[in-house]
């Protein structure tokens, strides 16, 4: 054996050792400053001492020292080497000058930093390293923030001081808790204070004192009191006291129900969000297929133009990007835009997408499809061969792997109310689909266009007859329902994959939606979108509740009750199984259009 | 480099290739290189090609093994597991190599390990993964589960997390690593309830599979995070996924619009190294955990200069289709690289070529310095490595947070923790 193995035997025994050295130390002297433990702590290489050093802290922390914790968080805390002496812990501040460089001040004294003359010192922060930090020092210094962070200005952060706080079950803190509750003023606070004090009782001896804290979690029912009410359940079951025992149940019960509450509309919301994805994804294809009849496989490769051309507006409001371009190099300037007006890129996006995917369709309408309106089967295989021309251009100007869209600020949140979460990305997919929808109907009744297109679409020959130029209104037709499927490719780009098989994932359940709901019919589109991602989510939501309860049926009582694993993919079975047998029994979908048209 | 087409002509063909062969037999040794350089597992497995190429050239410019030059013999599995299987047959009884690295996904190695056994060659296996084998021609530099997964629990032991949920994509390697943490977490007096996802019994009752499972390519996460959340809302909670490729995209997107971060409920993935980062949503994933024997951020002179000498060679290289910008290394690149450099120490140690010889000099226990520390080869066929659990930094490398020396590579897990 090498004798590595020995010195880190002989290095971890010690390393207790030094704990208690420096807690016996922290404990004589008494008097050294908050800050400058906090120093010691950053400059220690330690990871077992940091912690302890910074545990030390409890109870001490004013606002400034919680600054500081915040500021080690964040990276802005730096470790500073002067060319003689001990290293020292500075953080910058004011303005910079034109090298970059700002005031430093020392930690430890929070006095500015001097040079040997006594003259201020400046520093740039990209010539000093950060002081680091691991996820348990982090929570060691929330620990001791939580508890400074009782008195802070923002609900918000009371708000999860005092959760963490009580989720800790820590005796010692219900005094600060309790005075905290005798002068909070928010509403949100007050209650998660109350849970938290409920919480931290539930630990006490005093029978009377439990009953009285499960009453108050039974009136709160919240979510997160679940597994520690479970506890005290159990600790009454095993002790046999009926009075506990009853109040707890009575406390799960309460939040059970409530959790039914939440999950209910949980599952609805998320229905309605992946309705509104399929809705999105698939109203491009209810133009071009369902309108126009032209079997479109390159549906999805015009989402993936969508996509793209979001990561393009990202790269351009950003540092710019470099593209080959068939044999060529396309050089896009960036704005080098930061914060707020780089989080604008999406906005643009939007219109960009719409309208690359659509140029790009209108391409394909001239190109290809214009020759094939009578013969849907060579449409079928003329346009798949272009979903995958256009896949292999994805993935040479765009490489193999996928590419990085970042989420905007404001679409990366989300708003819990009773605990039900509607994350704004998918609130605003919905809104967006119920915008195109209400935008889509603006512009087939209420426009010239609109009249156009549809008398083409219901009978070509008569409307040609009648003097409209079919092939133009062929032509935009096609493009409006490219350039939808683009926009659709913009909002995929915030929840999922960016990548050359984008389309791929989304072609099938386009196709499911439209032929469901009744090919040429919007209307119907809209609610089987609906319809599906509704019973996806229900399928998911309910089938680990439901299927447990199947074990009876014979034969296959075992493979059922199973089946709750496996809910997100026979969920999806599930649907595709009811819509085969949906279409056995209405074979033209929801909404049959007739038509007078003798083509058909 | 001689690049080879797949002939599927005949007899006589096999013939010239085989004389073609000797001929060239005095001066270099023919080594395998085996793996997917089209289809879905391109994007991981090139990486791989690349590493070892750099490696037969740096080994070729310090004289080559026993005297000869390497000759790599490089085919395209192409993401399909049968003919993985071909293509092995091929590089043993038609090009006769010495030894093959090769494979990424389990199913790939199950596919090559018959052809292997009857042909007594010698596969370098270097891809994390769920043990329970131990062929004697298969040299597993790969990470056991032991090496990776039971590090991973103890680290989250050790930061006071009570609450595990298990999520992986629904293949052998999620599914069996889940199951031995699943007995791994129960041995260290978790609770049952407390480990989350879900579990699937056979008729008696007993467990046979733990976690949720997501097929590739899927998309709606929506459910499965509310799951988490409110699995999290206690507190002392943790996920464990094994998600493999883009799938992890749509997961943490969903992950951080809901509200939870690593702070609250952290996440540690055992299919994301920084390879795979290239792809994803760095933003979204600060602060979740990875947990490998190699990170490029270790700060090692062995693994600085291993890093700059790969981005020097591929500089320089003429091979084509080799991605040149912002390339990394990663845990399943090194592990190529030190197999190369272990296969030659045992080479030369057996003064042979011979894969009998070769194996009985990798039992007898070899080290190689290499840039994630020393490793050592063990009786089992498995690699002696360090462990290292990084936390994510928005550049897509890992900051070091916690190191296991010297862990010993154990495939046979189920059944062992009770």
């Amino acid at each position: 054996m090498p004798p590595d193995p020995m010195m880190n035997f002989l290095a971890r025994c010690l390393r207790p050792l030094a704990c208690l050295a420096v807690i016996a130390g922290a404990l004589a002297a008494p008097a050294e400053p908050a800050r400058q433990i906090l120093v010691r702590a950053a400059l220690s290489d330690d990871a077992a001492q940091q912690r302890e050093l910074i545990t030390s802290l409890t109870g001490r922390a004013d606002a400034a020292l919680v600054a500081l914790l915040e500021a080690w968080r964040t990276d802005a805390l730096f470790r500073y080497a002067p060319a003689e002496g001990t290293a020292l812990v500075v953080q910058l501040t004011g303005p910079k000058d034109d090298e970059g460089r700002q005031a430093a001040v020392r930690i430890d004294t929070g006095a500015a930093l001097v040079d040997a003359a006594g003259q201020p010192l400046k520093l740039a922060a990209g010539d000093l390293k950060a002081v680091e930090h691991t996820t348990s020092l982090r929570r060691a210094m929330k620990a001791v923030a939580d508890l400074a962070d009782l008195a802070d200005p923002d609900p918000a952060r009371r708000f999860k001081a005092v959760q963490t706080i009580g989720q800790a079950q820590d005796a010692a803190k219900l005094a600060p808790l309790q005075a905290r509750l005798e002068v909070e003023t928010d509403a949100g606070v007050r209650r998660v204070l109350r849970e938290a004090i409920a919480l931290v009782q539930l630990k006490d001896p005093q029978d009377a004192t439990r009953i009285a804290a499960l009453g108050t979690l039974k009136e709160l029912h919240t979510l997160a009191s679940t597994d520690f009410i479970k506890r005290a359940l159990k600790e009454a079951e095993e002790a046999r006291n009926q009075p506990v025992l009853t109040a707890a149940r009575e406390a799960l019960r309460a939040v059970e129900n409530h959790r039914s509450f939440v999950d209910f509309f949980g599952t609805l919301f998320r229905g309605v969000s992946l309705g509104s994805i399929l809705l999105v994804a698939a109203l491009g294809l209810a133009i071009t297929f369902g309108l126009m009849r032209v079997i479109n496989m390159a549906h999805g490769e015009m989402i993936a133009v969508g996509a793209y051309t979001t990561y393009l507006v990202q790269n351009v409001f950003g540092t710019g990007i470099t593209l080959p371009f068939f044999g060529l190099s396309l050089g896009l300037p960036g704005l080098d835009l930061t914060g707020g007006a780089y989080q604008t890129y999406f906005l643009f996006a939007l219109p960009c997408s719409f309208l690359a995917a659509a140029l790009v369709g209108i391409g394909l309408e001239r190109s290809v499809i214009r020759f094939l309106y009578r013969r849907p089967l060579e449409s079928l295989l003329a346009t798949w061969g272009v979903s995958l021309v256009l896949q292999q251009a994805f993935r040479l100007m765009f490489g193999a792997n996928n590419v990085q869209v970042s989420s905007p600020v404001y679409l990366s949140g989300n708003w819990t109310v009773n605990d039900i979460i509607f994350g704004w990305n998918r609130v605003f997919v919905v809104g967006f689909a119920i915008l195109i929808v209400f935008g889509m109907w603006l512009v087939l009744t209420k426009t010239p266009l609109g009249l156009l297109i549809r008398a083409s679409m219901q009978n070509r020959t008569m409307a040609s007859c009648m003097g409209v130029r079919t092939e133009r209104v062929n032509m935009l037709t096609f493009g409006l329902g490219s350039g939808l499927a683009g926009l659709a490719g913009a909002f995929l780009s915030q929840i999922g994959n960016v990548g050359p098989s984008l389309g791929q994932g989304y072609i099938i359940d386009s196709f499911m939606v439209v032929v469901v709901g009744g090919v040429g019919s919007i209307g119907g589109t809209i609610l089987s979108a609906f319809g599906i991602g509704g019973i996806d989510q229900v399928l998911q939501q309910y089938l680990p509740v439901v299927a447990p309860g199947l074990g009876w049926v014979p034969g296959i009582g075992g493979f059922l009750q199973n089946l709750a694993q496996d809910a997100a993919v026979f969920g999806k079975i599930l649907v595709l199984a009811g819509i085969i047998l949906f279409l056995q029994w209405r074979p033209a979908g929801l909404f049959v259009t007739r038509s007078r048209s003798l083509e058909d | 480099m001689i690049k080879h087409i797949s002939s599927l002509l005949g007899a006589g063909a096999l013939a010239l290739g085989a004389s073609l062969g000797s001929a060239r037999a005095a001066d270099t040794v023919k080594v395998g290189v085996l793996h997917s350089l089209s289809g879905t597992m391109a994007i991981s497995e090139t990486s791989l090609r690349d590493i070892l190429l750099f490696t037969f050239d740096e080994i070729n410019a310090k004289g080559g093994v026993l005297g000869k030059k390497i000759e790599p013999v490089v085919v395209d599995g192409a993401s399909n597991w049968p003919l993985f299987a071909e293509k092995a047959k091929q590089l043993l009884e038609q090009d006769k190599v010495a030894v093959t690295f090769g494979c990424w996904t389990s199913v790939s190695r199950k596919s090559v390990l018959p052809v292997y056994e009857k042909n007594n060659g010698l596969l370098f296996y270097p891809v994390q993964y769920e043990g329970e084998e131990e062929s004697q021609n298969v040299a597993y530099t790969a990470e056991a589960v032991n090496q990776q997964a039971t590090p991973a629990v103890d680290y989250y032991l050790a930061e006071g997390k009570k609450k595990f949920y298990l999520l992986g994509s629904d293949y052998v390697y999620p599914q069996t690593t889940n199951l031995v943490l699943l007995e791994y977490l129960l041995s260290k007096g978790v609770k049952l309830e407390n480990i989350g996802g879900g579990f699937r019994r056979d008729g008696a009752g007993k467990i046979i599979s733990a976690g949720k499972y997501t097929p590739f390519g899927h998309t709606d996460y929506q459910q499965i995070v509310a799951e988490i959340k409110q699995f999290a809302a206690s507190g002392d909670a943790c996920v464990i996924s094994t998600l493999n490729g883009d799938t992890n995209v749509p997961f943490f997107k969903e992950y951080a619009a809901s509200g939870l971060t690593a702070e609250t409920c952290p996440v540690v993935s055992f299919s994301i190294s920084e390879d795979e980062f290239r792809g994803l949503p760095a933003k979204q994933l600060v602060g979740q955990l990875g947990c490998w024997t190699y990170f490029q951020s270790i700060d090692t002179p062995a693994n600085k200069k291993f890093v700059a000498d790969f981005q020097a060679w591929l500089k320089k290289t003429t091979v084509p289709g080799i991605v040149k910008e912002g390339r990394v290394t990663c845990s399943p690149m090194v592990l190529s690289y030190v197999g190369v450099y272990l296969w030659k120490a045992a080479v030369e140690k057996a003064g042979s070529f011979d894969v009998d010889k070769v194996r009985a000099a990798w039992k007898s226990g070899l080290s190689f310095n290499g840039p994630g520390g020393k490793v050592t080869t063990q009786p089992n066929m498995h690699l002696t490595k360090n462990v290292f659990i990084g936390e994510t930094k928005a550049d897509g490398q890992f900051k070091i947070v916690k190191t296991f020396n010297n862990v010993y590579g154990e495939p046979w897990l189920k059944g062992k923790f009770k």
